[in-house]
């Protein structure tokens, strides 16, 4: 089976925005693969005019809130950075049982890339609010140059979730049937130019996904650092 | 025989499918069908038989949904869904639009209708075809259904990224009447736009889901931009001061008021269920809502009163676009419940004790008031004067004694006496403000009991947007004989410990007759008339919230006002009494219920000094 890639549009987005963009992307992407029975949760961003659709299980808003702070962590840590964040699907195929090795394998066929760059310093305050503004002085022009840079990067967002609904519209083949009684696909997040092992962050660790995916994933850092 | 059965089966999937995709557009785009579906949080997480089709739970479907499909059986027929803006003419803002906004968009003049929106649900099928068979049919059946659930995801995703996805919810919203209204249109076949109507439209088609023989096609052509539309919400009548509102001393306080009057910055006590003088009922935002601060220029401070009341006899359309009378409502409910499980215990309190200076130091319960008070929220009484503030304000209103250990913590006070806060510290929040200028703390100083119990009143501000009462304090000051008064407790959070304030009100015993009857209202009206003519430069606010204090705490409490009088005036001469009704402070329940016991027991050994027993009757 394929690994079908989308790598959506590149945002520029300020420290501020990471939390609210993130949420957005990721659960508009999960809604798209949590395919067993939901009830649809409408929410309303507060930074942008956008209402996107979350699939309602707590479990996976608290999972992807926890990477959202260690992508934040690691913007604060790395300022002025494209970053990556990748959210992969997975089959658990279970090996052929050997003397040496009885472990499951995940087959990723399907993974997303929301590549983001911040363009500012992250505040200090604001690592867990996704409400901070940014404080400048109030000037006239500040504020029109904030609202305009407001609305492109609203009108960027729109974009990329446009970009998934087209993904998920016209490659539908290598989605693996649903299992009764399964919400959401296996799925995973992570960091690629900052991988996170062990809940500790470390620089380079060895990614986990399989070699085609490395593959794709080492093409995709090549072609955003050139 | 199979070939039925499986025929059948793909029959049924493209027929839900279309009920499905008409549940999600109809739902996110018209609002009208959520106004009469009722859900309540049981049905609301009741999993349907019809939520199961495609993994996609959206509650009940719509009874014209269940209409429409009847009516669309031949599924080869493409089902258009047109969603179309309807734009009333504008026409002058008044407040019969904001009764019945339709009904006035309506007469307003001609509207227009614009399709804003066009889905097309198509299932394209040759007309020779074969259909799979045996193990083929089964898994090709899974995998149309697997894609029918991810073309229905992104399609719900899509209506809410779409352009009419905004007017939708603001049609949505309560806060607002708009000269606009969405309506649809399910047909089988659609009638082609003119050129002009293209210009400006975009199309999108989703990726057609192969259903062999055939394939599940859906599209949508739609206006890439609404603003050309002038979309806007109705004028709302501008914010008006009204000057001649129930009490105030200029008016007659027994006039009628025209229906049609509607203020943002009215003062009103709509809990207390006042009868309105006129029989059409109208409502205004209440002084306690989120934010509201109402501006009453310090000059109206003689005219002290209560806004009409705001009684609302029957709901009217205007009821869903006034958020504040519909959360005042809620809030009597609430409140009604929160007050109720602790009056059990205030019930004997009828009547706010003289206290003697031996008596704790907390304050003064107004307690009793609560629970046949708060009951009386629906009844309809006669407006009253609200009495104004006595000029007899000190330093009692230090901030309330956060050591007090009988306070207890009650709702926030209202927001509106924020404009007199001359003293008080800043908080971050209005309703704290309020809540600053209105704390009194009762039983401050033996000197300033007594003075306080000259003629103590008591009134209760009404809810605040946190959906608490609070009260205000007021007195009149005056050395005249005073009526103690039980009445319900300011209440405070703890975060005004620390303020000081110079609280507009005086705390007085506040002539609570038997409210039960008009006569007896009627005669606290008048005393407070003329207590209210001792006030100096006290705030609207504040008499407002003495007039609102007044009639929660009024009797049936309280049945013998004279005797009780009597037994104040006594107490009041024995000179050692402490001021129930003066002070306020954040209390919690258990705090009041030990205040009350305190102030039984000053009671009782002033009866017993007194020798005189009063009787209690109807207190519960």
């Amino acid at each position: 089976m394929n690994c079908e890639v989308c790598q959506l549009k590149e945002l520029e987005v300020e420290h501020f925005e990471i939390r609210e963009v993130l949420r957005c992307i990721l659960h508009t992407i999960v809604f798209h693969r949590a395919l067993g029975l939901v009830r649809p949760k409408d929410v309303d961003l507060e930074l942008f005019e956008i209402t996107y659709v979350q699939c309602g299980d707590v479990e996976l808003e608290k999972k992807i809130d926890e990477k959202i702070d260690q992508f934040i962590s690691w913007v604060e840590k790395h300022p002025n950075k494209k970053s990556q964040i990748c959210l992969s699907f997975y089959e658990v195929k279970s090996k052929q049982p050997s003397w040496f090795t009885n472990k499951t394998e995940r087959l990723y066929w399907e993974q997303w890339y929301a590549n983001l760059n911040v363009t500012q310093q992250p505040k200090q305050h604001s690592s867990k609010s996704h409400l901070t503004k940014v404080v400048v002085d109030p000037g006239e022009s500040a504020n029109e140059e904030r609202s305009s840079r407001r609305a492109m990067v609203e009108a960027s967002l729109r974009e990329v979730l446009f970009q998934i609904i087209k993904f998920v519209n016209e490659k539908k083949d290598h989605v693996p049937p649903i299992s009764e009684g399964v919400i959401y696909f296996p799925y995973e997040i992570t960091m690629p130019r900052f991988r996170v092992r062990n809940g500790h962050d470390q620089e380079d660790a060895p990614q986990r996904a399989s070699n085609h995916a490395q593959l794709i994933i080492g093409l995709g850092k090549l072609i955003q650092l050139g | 025989m199979e070939m039925d059965r499986e025929s059948g089966k793909l029959e049924q999937i493209v027929s839900q499918f279309r009920s499905k995709i008409l549940h999600v557009v109809l739902d996110s785009r018209v609002p009208s069908l959520h106004r009469h579906q009722q859900q309540d949080s049981l049905s609301l997480s009741r999993v349907r038989k019809t939520d199961k089709w495609f993994n996609l739970v959206l509650g009940d479907r719509p009874p014209a949904l269940e209409n429409l499909n009847f009516s669309l059986r031949n599924l080869l027929d493409p089902m258009v869904i047109d969603i179309i803006l309807v734009r009333h003419a504008s026409c002058s803002s008044s407040v019969d639009n904001l009764y019945s906004p339709s009904a006035a968009a309506a007469a307003a003049g001609p509207s227009t209708e614009t399709v804003i929106e066009r889905w097309v649900v198509q299932y394209d099928c040759p007309r020779v075809f074969a259909s799979p068979s045996g193990a083929d049919a089964s898994v090709s059946y899974k995998k149309i259904y697997k894609k029918c659930i991810l073309l229905l995801r992104s399609l719900y995703t899509q209506m809410r990224l779409l352009p009419a996805y905004r007017i939708f919810r603001q049609l949505s919203s309560l806060n607002q009447t708009y000269n606009f209204d969405i309506v649809y249109k399910v047909s089988s076949f659609s009638h082609p736009f003119s050129r002009e109507e293209e210009d400006g439209m975009k199309e999108y088609s989703f990726a057609p889901v192969e259903a062999l023989p055939g394939c599940l096609c859906v599209s949508v052509t739609y206006h890439a931009t609404l603003s050309d539309f002038n979309l806007e919400p109705l004028v709302s009548l501008p914010p008006k001061i009204i000057t001649d509102y129930v009490g105030s001393p200029t008016t007659d306080p027994m006039r009628s008021f025209p229906s049609s009057e509607r203020g943002a910055h009215a003062t009103s006590f709509p809990f207390r269920g006042l009868r309105p003088p006129s029989s059409a009922p109208f409502q205004r935002p209440h002084s306690w809502s989120s934010g509201f601060h109402r501006g009453i220029p310090p000059t109206k401070t003689q005219s002290l009163a209560g806004s009409p009341p705001v009684y609302r006899t029957s709901p009217k359309p205007y009821d869903i676009t006034s958020p504040p009378t519909d959360l005042y409502g809620n809030r009597i409910q609430n409140h009604r419940v929160s007050i109720l499980q602790q009056a059990t215990a205030y019930d004997e309190y009828k009547l706010s004790p003289p206290f003697s200076p031996s008596a704790s130091p907390s304050t003064p319960t107004y307690l009793s008031g609560a629970n046949p008070l708060l009951t009386r929220h629906c009844s309809e009484t006669a407006p009253v004067t609200i009495p104004l503030p006595p000029t007899g304000r000190s330093n009692r209103y230090l901030s309330p004694n956060s050591s007090d250990p009988s306070r207890h913590s009650l709702p926030p006070l209202s927001p509106r006496s924020s404009k007199h806060d001359t003293s008080s510290q800043e908080s971050p929040s209005g309703i704290r403000s309020y809540r600053k200028i209105e704390a009194l703390r009762a039983g401050e100083s033996p000197s300033g009991l007594s003075n306080l119990y000259s003629a103590p009143k008591v009134v209760r501000d009404s809810k605040d947007d946190s959906g608490r009462f609070s009260g205000l304090l007021s007195s009149s000051g005056s050395p005249r004989i005073g009526f103690s008064r039980s009445s319900s407790r300011l209440s405070f959070q703890d975060d005004m410990d620390d303020c000081e304030f110079s609280c507009p009100f005086d705390v007085d015993d506040v002539d609570v007759s038997d409210s039960s009857s008009q006569n007896t209202e009627n005669k606290r009206s008048s005393e407070f008339t003329a207590q209210s003519n001792l006030v100096g430069k006290k705030s609207q606010d504040a008499a407002v919230g003495i007039l609102v204090h007044m009639l929660r705490t009024a009797p049936p409490l309280r049945q013998d006002s004279s005797c009780y009088s009597t037994r104040s005036l006594r107490a009041e001469y024995e000179g050692g009494v402490g001021i129930a009704s003066g002070f306020f402070m954040p209390r919690k329940t258990a705090d009041a219920l030990e205040e009350l016991n305190s102030y039984r027991e000053m009671k009782d050994l002033l009866l017993s000094k007194s020798g005189t027993q009063v009787r209690k009757e109807g207190m519960k």
